[in-house]
Formats: structure tokens, sequence, C-alpha cells
């Protein structure tokens, strides 16, 4: 049995029922929300909030426009964090699938990489930040690099958890249909790991974007983190928190990415689409049948 | 459910068959034939000093670092240290919070747009704002560490004292238990697993933390250290200090370990007869 360390967003969300109720609850959301930055606005206008801790929201709205649509400076960085991020997500996640694949098929294999996984776990792998950048210089490499080693152990061990732990009354069963070792593998792993494994990706997306920010707060000259850095040691706070609110917002969006991938990827979760994918190979097993 | 996992536990089942002993010596040779074939090549000269010191270069910078000049001790104290105030303060937070949003559902309802939010940014962005904020000392280190590892404590403690077992749930209701014995005896032990689970995230969390904003702008702590070492091409005392890192998050990762083992007994068999006996022996008296 894999434990469950990791709790779950979706505890929050509170179910309601029609979508009436669901509008209101979103209206007061956001009565709420423009109560709050209401309230900071008129703080800030009075001069109890310091503009160097916490700049008005008006003067934060209007950095935005700023550098998105006056200056458009922000585009470049962007691009750049996102490109190390998804790099890295991509080297990492090869790195942490394959390692899993080979540590689910052969017992002596994770017996011997174990110690090591162990020491990497509690290592905060971020530190080898500077290293990296000693070795690989102060360009894209040494981010990518970075971002792929701190997100390469979510993808790792969701892998080797779900290639593990499959159900043991199904692989009795696969095994008195005398199902080789690799049909073992693709027809009941592989789909078993599928679920656990999107999970991990979407740990590692989030944490390949950390790993790309940090290398590039260590050292770097284009991307969201020297951005960030320059606004704060220029202390132009609206520029800091216009920037902290684009990478939340464009890890919010690379979230919900991951999150419809997730939907069609494991398909046999959602009932819908699992009825509609059933539906297809019906009929084109029936069709099969036909010409015959 | 739809994270699980991130724990090299449950790394599956060991059912080589062989004995215990011969195994440790199979790592053990494993680990030096590794070792040997790299620092053999470091003695034929095959490696760039810059890139990749030999492991005895390294050893000697460790024991440098740590007995001889000792100037790491200091270092190694400073981020201990704000890494785990950062994580004690960061867990009060969580935990805090976690338990008004059980208690209160409008309170739940009403933070959970910003606590997605937060889950989905990468908390280690907001350094620049909190050094700023918080200065180059000690505090934005603290502040840092508790930013980058509430969030565990307080998911993992909604989600545990949310989904209580409902047959559990409905006995104690028909024992007539009051909320506190409900409480105390039902919905804070079940959900103590995933409450140290999320313990262990967060202490390593804090660790980063410290360390990143330690990178960012600082005078003293291990991570400036490995800054400073690296920035100088002094590979081998950068590899001695990640090294040195690695000991820290052992240390912090085995304290988490007891502290399962001693909470969560009912999980380990051995454990759980063990007290059971004790419990019994107390009974009988």
């Amino acid at each position: 049995m894999s434990a469950i360390t990791e709790g779950d967003v979706t505890a929050l969300t509170d179910d309601a029922d029609s979508s009436g109720q669901r509008a209101w609850i979103i209206t007061k959301h956001l009565i709420l929300f423009a109560v709050l930055i209401l309230l900071w606005e008129l703080a800030a206008r009075a001069g109890w909030a310091d503009p160097l801790m916490f700049p008005a929201p008006l003067g934060i709205v209007k950095q935005i426009w700023f550098i998105y649509v006056v200056q458009q400076n922000v585009w470049f960085h962007l691009y750049t964090t996102f490109a190390e991020a998804m790099a890295g997500l991509f080297f990492g996640s090869i790195m942490g699938i394959g390692l899993a694949t080979a540590a689910a098929l052969s017992l002596r294999f994770r017996e011997y990489i174990k110690p090591y996984i162990i020491v990497i776990e509690a290592t905060p792998r971020i530190a080898v930040g500077p290293l990296f950048i000693a070795w690989l210089g102060f360009g894209f490499s040494s981010k990518v690099a970075l971002a792929s080693l701190v997100c390469f152990f979510g993808p790792f061990v969701n892998t080797l958890t779900g290639l593990l732990n499959v159900d043991d009354e199904a692989e009795e069963m696969f095994r008195s249909m005398r199902a080789t070792k690799w049909q073992t593998f693709w027809g009941l792993r592989v789909p078993n790991s599928a679920t656990i494994l999107m999970a991990g990706l979407k740990l590692g997306c989030s944490s390949a974007f950390g790993g790309a920010l940090v290398a590039e707060f260590i050292s770097a000259n284009q991307g969201m983190g020297v951005l960030m850095s320059r606004y704060t040691y220029t202390l132009n706070m609206n520029g800091a928190f216009a920037t902290l609110l684009s990478i939340t917002f464009f890890a919010f969006l690379l979230f919900k990415i991951a999150d419809v991938i997730d939907y069609y990827t494991v398909y046999w979760r959602s009932d819908s689409l699992m009825q509609a994918k059933s539906k297809k190979r019906k009929a084109a097993f029936l069709k099969a049948i036909a010409q015959n | 459910m739809t994270s699980i996992a991130s724990d090299s536990s449950n790394i599956g089942p060991a059912e080589l068959q062989d004995t215990g002993f011969k195994r440790l010596g199979l790592h053990i040779l494993i680990f030096i034939i590794i070792i040997g074939s790299w620092e053999l090549a470091g003695v034929f000269n095959q490696l760039n000093d810059l890139l990749l010191p030999a492991p005895s270069k390294i050893i000697v910078k460790f024991v440098d670092l740590w007995f001889i000049k000792g100037t790491i001790w200091w270092h190694f104290f400073v981020t201990m240290f704000e890494a785990t105030a950062g994580f004690f303060i960061g867990v009060g937070i969580g935990m805090s919070l976690a338990i008004a949003a059980v208690i209160s559902p409008i309170f739940r309802r009403y933070i959970s747009p910003y606590a997605i939010a937060f889950n989905v940014t990468p908390g280690i962005a907001v350094t620049p704002l909190i050094i700023a904020w918080f200065g180059f000392g000690w505090s934005s280190k603290i502040a840092m560490a508790t930013l980058v590892c509430f969030f565990p404590p307080f998911i993992n403690t909604l989600t545990g004292l949310l989904y209580t077992d409902e047959d559990a749930t409905e006995l104690f209701k028909s024992m007539r238990a009051n909320k506190n014995q409900y409480f105390w005896k039902l919905q804070l032990p079940s959900a103590m697993p995933l409450i140290i689970a999320g313990f262990k995230i967060a202490l390593t969390g804090a660790l980063i933390g410290a360390v990143v904003a330690e990178f960012f702008s600082a005078s003293e702590g291990i991570g400036i250290l490995m800054q400073r070492t690296s920035f100088k091409l002094d590979i081998a005392g950068s590899i001695a200090t990640l090294l040195s890192m690695s000991l820290m998050g052992l240390l912090f990762f085995s304290i988490m370990e007891v502290l399962d083992y001693k909470v969560i007994f009912w999980k380990r068999d051995a454990r759980m007869q063990q007290i059971s006996k004790k419990r019994k022996a107390a009974w009988r008296m």
C-alpha cells in the first residue's frame, strides 16, 4: 500500500449543487476579494501601509499594464523562465521515469539505488544551484540543469509507486492467463501508474518553475527571477508585486493545462469520457466483425 | 484523491533472497567501486579540478571545513536555526489555519481560492520581496523558511481531519461521544499519519527556504558558504559543503522518522505489540 503523504487541495472545494448556487458563491467570493483590495487601497491612501512594504493595488495594476503593454519587457523574461522550466521538466521527468521503470523492472537495481535515493531526497537539491552555475555557466543550460534536478523526484517516486503497487488480484489474473512479463508491464503496471504519474508530473511542474527561478536569483541576466530581483533592489515594489503576480498567474495556467492533459490521458477515471471511449471501441469492434 | 505519494519509504517491497549481511556487503562493495574508479580517474589526471575533483580532495576539504579550520560550524548552526525556527512558525500557522478551516466551513470556503493560488506559486519566488521586507539578517531567512514550509502541514492537517472514517464516526455518535472526545480520540489520531507526513515535507522545505534566502543575500549560513566556495571555483570545497547540507537534511529526516515511529505506533506491528503490552500491564495494576 502506498502511503498518502500529500494532502489534497480538492478538500477545500465545496460541492455546490445547482449552478445558481454556484454563481452566488462565486459572487460572494468576488465581493470579499473586492472589499479586501479596497481596504488595502484605502490604507495605502491614508498612509497606514508603508509603500515600500505594501504598495497600493492601483499602483500594482498600473505597473502590470506598464510592463505588459507599454514597455513590453516582461514577455521576453517570461519566455526565458518558461523555456527553462519546461526544458527542465522534460529532462527531469525523462530521467525520473526512466530510473523508476528500471527500478520497477529489476529488484536488484531497486535495492542498490535505494540508499542514494534517500540521500538525494534528504538533500535540499536546490542547494546545488551555485555548483551548476560554476559548471555550466551563467546562461540557459545551468537553469535547465537545476530545474531538472529539482523536479525529477516527483515523477520518479510516483512512477515507481504506481508501477509497483498493482492490485494483487489483477496481477493474479494476468498470471493465470499466462501473460508474459512485458504484457503485465504494459497491460497492467503502466495503466495503473498513469494516474499517480500525472500527479507526479504536476508536482514536478511547479518545482521546475521554482528551480529555474532560484537559478536565476543566483546569477543570470534574463528571466522572471532576474526581473524580480532587479525591481526589489531598486525598491520598485509595484514592479516586484507585478512580477510575482505574473509568476502566480502563469504557474496557475500551467497547472490548469496539466489538469486538462491529466483528464484526457487518464480517461478511465472520468465516467463520461470512459463511456465515450468504450462506445468508440465497441463501434470499431462491430465494424471489424461486419467486415469479416 | 488526486495527488499521492512523494515519499521514498514506499519504494516497494524488498524481497531479495540474500541475507542482510551479504546485502550490506554488496552495497558497500558497489559504493567502493564507484568511488574507487572516480579516484583512479583523478590519479591518472583524467579529471578537471574545476569540474569534478577526485574524492580524496573532497574528503580533505570536508575534514578541513569541519575539524581543522572549523569554519562550517557557525554557518551550519545558523542555517539549522533558521530552518528550525521557520519550521515551527510555519507549522504553527499552517495547523491553526487548518483547524480553523475544519471548524468553520465558511472560513474554509473563503480561503480556498487563495490556498489554491498559493499552492501553485513556487513559494521561493517571493524571496526578493521577503529580503526587501525583513532585511539581510536572520529574520528574512526565518520568514522565507516559514513561507515555504507552511503549506504541507496546512493542507495535510486539513485533509486528515476532514476525511474521518464514516463507520468510526457513526460508532462514536452511537456511543454518545461528545465533541471533545470525538476530536481527540478519533479525528486527531486518524489524521496523525498524514499530519506527520506533512511535517516531513515541511522540514525539508524549511531547509530549502532558508538556503535559497541565503543564496539571495546573506552574510552567514551554509548557503552563503556554498555560494562563496563555488564562485571561487573551489569545487572541492563546494561539494564538501553540499555533503554537509545532505548531512543536515539526513539529520532532519531521521528526526522525523523517529517522530513517526513514536507517534504513529499503530502502523507498525512490533511497536503496536510493545505499546499494548505496556498498556495491559498498566491496566492490571
